[in-house]
């Protein structure tokens, strides 16, 4: 039972801090939502207060879904990022399972290696990686990012995972062997079923981090028809020194509210996944 | 059903041959490296042979579409002698160390906040996380026209408040554009900080919190000498991943100022991409970019010190 | 033996003619399905129907002339030179290129010499403009022919100039100074970029510069010359510039910023290209009719203007060079390159003389300063000629932020030093 007194306890306690976050988090996507549905004239006048929209338009939004291949681009950031967290879910498992659950010759230095590769940024590699991409004549093509960016996203999958994987219990395994499973039986019969929310969470993140990536998209796709949602609004809806503001807010919006309900829906499993696998690292 | 005796041999042979195979698999460390070798086989390919030809061409004089001609360390010589180097340098430093603590301490009250029990709690995690998944270009636009001192919201505020007309200006003053380029990494990986972090606080078993309170233990007490030690592992995990990708920033200050003002928020990867793709000197853009990985690792190894530090 | 494989039976005749004549057939049909294409690189035109040109008058007449297909490739506006990089460095995937400001100077060794075309086009159409040559002459060679240029201009507004009593744009920049104090006062302030973008800024500080004589290198391309008493007088005019007519904002201004203040009605006078204007008369006509554009101001030793040039180079790897190269002279001619230049209005503004009276210059008579601006438009660096070191300079912005600096409060003699001593440094294996 809430008493009056807890009542305005509760409030202060929570809500006032959450809401404080919550507006700090949103007030940038408030701003772009009024920016998306203003028309310039209101969006370039000054005297006007700029958080309150007078005549609403979405002439943006079908500007933006018509006259500019967003769409497009956002078919291709979603291919390229399931693809590629697929990639790197599969190759960090192939690398986390025997790190987790192995003992072997070579083991902590694979372990280093691994944390290694982490302190290789991207800005270091995207030169020679260019060098390649333009070699292997994959240049303008989707291969080229789908390649790349596991690079980054293999060692951060195969650590995560690594954590997740070290903090199922063995007692499952261990009766399988004892049954007469073969190790690769055992890690696909029994263990990877186990390790769903160690998977979300892992692959979430990716999905995240491969839908942001700019500079190998910036380098390797230059045709409108290959590019990435982000290279592509920067690339086209801006023509030199002007900014199509308008359609750039809506292709923002347009551009994580459906990544945002995607997240919602697997908040729980990301969080599950992260708890067991950092704790125990 | 039995066997024929004349057949027992054949039998015994075959499953000789065929257990010895999988005996050998099952070997811990034949599986493991073989498990291993497609993972370690792509990050050699893309990863490492790119690191060692990225070293082999920081050692090159190497302009665009021209031949490269081997010129040791004359590059990173250029390096330390250019004023615009080592003010990328402490730009780098300073960016990543007071956002990283702006992320921690805020991560850490948005992960206190939310610790606790009310309605809607899964729609504003979600809400929260936005910031977070919003393509960082797009966002960037946003605080571009945000920033604006005619536009700005916190602007009209300070001069209806008496400030001088304008107010700040938030992009054009060094110091400043520094403090904005903080603050909008800072909104942006804040979220991130606190989802994780509040993953680590629901694992805290409340019957720490509970023995600590009936020995007396007050709320300040109970966070520092439960809570924050518990925590320690995945703070170390989130921050680490946090300074890796701060430092190695690219997009915000490429959008928002390209490097301005005058080199005010300049970082390692917008200099080494301005060197490598405006002047098309590859080798010293490479230069510039390595650089980072001394910085990189003494940073992630400073961390670690103090983390494990008990 | 039939009949009818005896060749000298009238049938039998027949037949083997036919065959033979199928025979000649067929192998002609092969070579003219294996028709050759050109593949031109260009950069998405700020002016739609310019591309389009190509693509639907010009690419059809040459096929029907020649039976050779044009294949336009456009890529986005900022992805040249990254785009150029691949072709060059992997050898292929295009014949022809257009370049920006610095592609010429960075990829001259992979550009076919086409100096005697370019003698010709000269000769039959009144002769090139410097600034074209300055554009192109690599160790003084011909890399690529000249194309046009695209002019940075003052853009002022008519009706608050006017009301502190200004018909005409000022003609020297300490006549402008003044101005801009007065229209300061009225809340109409100056906003000239002084950060990092790519276009707005080099467009008056190099001519700044040079108008006062100062210069970053001598035209032996070796000589660091910054550290002069003409380069202090342009820094501590710019300094006084800034603080009595500016905007604070101005040193984090990017390429975009102008345009937005300019629509926003936040300032009365900038430097830029053709995109105010012309974004101006379609979204904003009440500003677009009070909007002006002039040639940049004269100091004590000249006016000057940058020069933008936009060229075009056959790779020398190409499979269809010489193809490449008939091509090249066929658009150059007055037919296709006087419709090319007039479908864009003059936002391409032609580097030979020949086109100095076209009609296309009526068309937006405040366009008619950017033809001015050719006589006296060159490359950052100037005097020198076109180098990679230009390149270096420009990327690590050594006179913008030397003037941005001083703007920002550091001392002349110290902004100076520190241009020379960067200069020293990228000019040292020149």
């Amino acid at each position: 039972m809430v008493t009056g007194h807890g009542r305005l306890q509760h409030v202060v306690r929570v809500w006032l801090p959450v809401g404080f976050f919550l507006l700090v988090a949103l007030f940038p996507f408030y701003w772009m939502a009024i920016t998306s549905i203003k028309p310039n004239a209101e969006l370039y006048n000054r005297n006007v207060m700029p958080l309150i929209v007078h005549a609403p338009t979405l002439k943006h939004y079908v500007d933006l879904l018509t006259k500019s291949s967003f769409l497009l681009w956002t078919w291709n950031t979603m291919l390229v990022a399931v693809v590629a967290t697929a990639i790197s879910l599969i190759l960090g498992t192939m690398l986390a399972y025997p790190l987790a659950r192995m003992r072997f010759a070579g083991a902590s230095l694979i372990a280093m290696t691994i944390a290694a590769i982490y302190l290789v940024p991207q800005p270091l590699l995207f030169i020679p990686l260019a060098d390649i991409i333009n070699r292997l004549n994959l240049g303008n093509t989707l291969t080229s990012v789908i390649l790349t960016y596991p690079t980054m996203l293999v060692p951060f999958c195969a650590w995560l995972l690594l954590g997740y994987f070290k903090s199922v219990p063995r007692e499952l395994e261990e009766a399988a062997r004892i049954d007469g499973a073969s190790r690769v039986q055992t890690m696909r019969m029994i263990f990877l079923p186990l390790c769903t929310p160690g998977f979300i969470s892992a692959g979430i993140f990716a999905f995240t981090l491969s839908q942001n990536e700019f500079l190998y998209a910036l380098i390797f796709l230059t045709k409108s028809t290959v590019r990435t949602v982000p290279v592509g609004v920067i690339a086209e809806l801006i023509r030199g020194d002007v900014f199509y503001w308008g359609q750039l807010m809506a292709g923002a919006l347009l551009g994580s509210i459906p990544v945002a309900l995607i997240y919602s829906f697997f908040v729980e499993h990301y969080v599950a996944g992260l708890t067991a696998g950092s704790v125990k690292a | 059903m039995t066997i024929a005796s004349d057949r027992l041999p054949v039998l015994a042979q075959a499953a000789r041959r065929r257990v010895p195979l999988a005996v050998l698999l099952d070997r811990q460390g034949v599986f493991s490296w073989l498990m291993m070798a497609l993972p370690l086989a792509f990050l050699a390919a893309l990863v490492g042979y790119p690191f060692f030809y990225g070293i082999l061409l920081s050692l090159q004089d190497r302009p665009v579409a021209r031949a490269g001609t081997f010129v040791g360390l004359k590059n990173f010589l250029t390096d330390l002698h250019d004023p615009i180097f080592w003010q990328v340098a402490i730009n780098t430093f300073v960016y990543t160390g007071v956002a990283t603590l702006l992320k921690m301490v805020g991560g850490l009250g948005l992960a206190l906040a939310m610790n606790q029990h009310f309605r809607m709690k899964n729609l504003v995690r979600a809400l929260l996380l936005l910031p977070f998944i919003v393509p960082t270009v797009l966002s960037t636009v946003a605080w571009l026209w945000m920033l604006d001192p005619a536009f700005s919201v916190v602007n009209r505020l300070m001069v209806a408040l008496g400030w001088p007309k304008p107010g700040p200006s938030w992009l054009g003053d060094p110091t400043l554009a520094m403090v904005s380029i903080i603050i909008i990494n800072t909104w942006r990986g804040l979220p991130f900080y606190g989802i994780t972090l509040l993953a680590g606080l629901q694992t805290v078993p409340q019957e720490l919190y509970e023995a600590a309170a009936i020995d007396g233990a007050g709320g300040w007490h109970r966070f520092r000498f439960i809570t924050l030690p518990l925590l320690r592992p995945i703070i170390l995990i989130v921050t680490l991943f946090s300074v890796i990708f701060t430092f190695a920033d690219f997009q915000l200050v490429y959008v928002l100022t390209h490097g301005g003002p005058q080199n005010a928020t300049n970082l390692f990867a917008t200099y080494a991409f301005d060197l490598a793709m405006g002047a098309g000197q590859l080798g010293l853009g490479a230069s510039v970019a390595l650089a980072m990985l001394p910085a990189l690792a003494l940073l992630i190894v400073a961390l670690t010190i103090y983390m494990r530090r008990d | 033996m039939s009949a009818t494989h005896h060749p000298t039976t009238r049938r039998g005749f027949l037949k083997v003619a036919a065959a033979g004549t199928a025979a000649a057939l067929s192998r002609a049909v092969p070579a003219a399905a294996a028709e050759k294409t050109i593949t031109i690189l260009h950069e998405s035109s700020f002016i739609k129907p310019f591309d389009e040109y190509v693509v639907n008058t010009l690419a059809p007449a040459y096929e029907k002339e020649t039976g050779i297909k044009i294949n336009y490739e456009v890529t986005s506006v900022g992805s040249l030179p990254t785009r150029i990089s691949t072709i060059a460095e992997t050898g292929s995937g295009a014949d022809i290129t257009m370049n920006g400001l610095l592609q010429v100077i960075q990829f001259a060794d992979r550009y076919l010499d086409v100096g005697d075309m370019a003698e010709e086009i000269g000769k039959a159409q009144g002769g090139w403009y410097d600034a074209g040559r300055e554009a192109v002459l690599v160790d003084g060679k011909w890399k690529a022919l000249p194309f046009s240029n695209i002019g940075q201009l003052m853009n002022w507004r008519t009706d608050w100039f006017a009301e502190v009593g200004v018909k005409n744009f000022p003609e020297t920049w300490e006549e402008l100074h003044a101005v801009g104090k007065k229209l300061k006062a009225k809340d109409h302030p100056f906003g000239f970029e002084l950060g990092h973008g790519f276009g707005d800024n080099h467009g008056w500080l190099y001519p700044l510069l040079w108008s006062y004589g100062g210069s970053e290198v001598a035209s032996d391309g070796k000589t660091v010359v910054i550290d002069s008493d003409e380069t202090a007088r342009a820094v501590d005019f710019c300094r006084a510039f800034f603080k009595d007519t500016m905007l604070d904002d101005v040193l984090g201004w990017t390429d975009v910023s102008n345009n937005k203040a300019w629509m926003s009605e936040q300032i009365s006078c900038t430097n830029n290209a053709e995109s105010i204007l012309w974004f101006a008369k379609r979204e904003f006509p009440e500003i677009g009719k009070v909007t002006d554009q002039a040639m940049n101001p004269a100091g004590p030793k000249g006016r000057f203007h940058l020069l933008n040039s936009i060229s075009h180079s056959i790779f020398s790897f190409s499979p269809v060079r010489e193809e490449a190269r008939a091509f090249m002279r066929w658009l150059m001619q007055p037919n296709q390159l006087g419709g090319w230049y007039a479908i864009a209005d003059s936002y391409y503004q032609p580097l030979l003389h020949g086109y100095d009276n076209a009609p296309m210059w009526n068309v937006e008579p405040r366009n008619l300063p950017y033809r001015e601006a050719l006589a006296n438009a060159h490359l950052p660096g100037w005097p020198a000629p076109a180098s990679r070191q230009l390149a270096e300079s420009v990327a690590k912005y050594v006179v913008i932020d030397m003037f941005a600096k001083a703007c920002a409060g550091a001392s002349t003699r110290e902004v100076i030093k520190t241009a020379e001593a960067q200069l020293k440094g990228i000019y040292r294996s020149a």
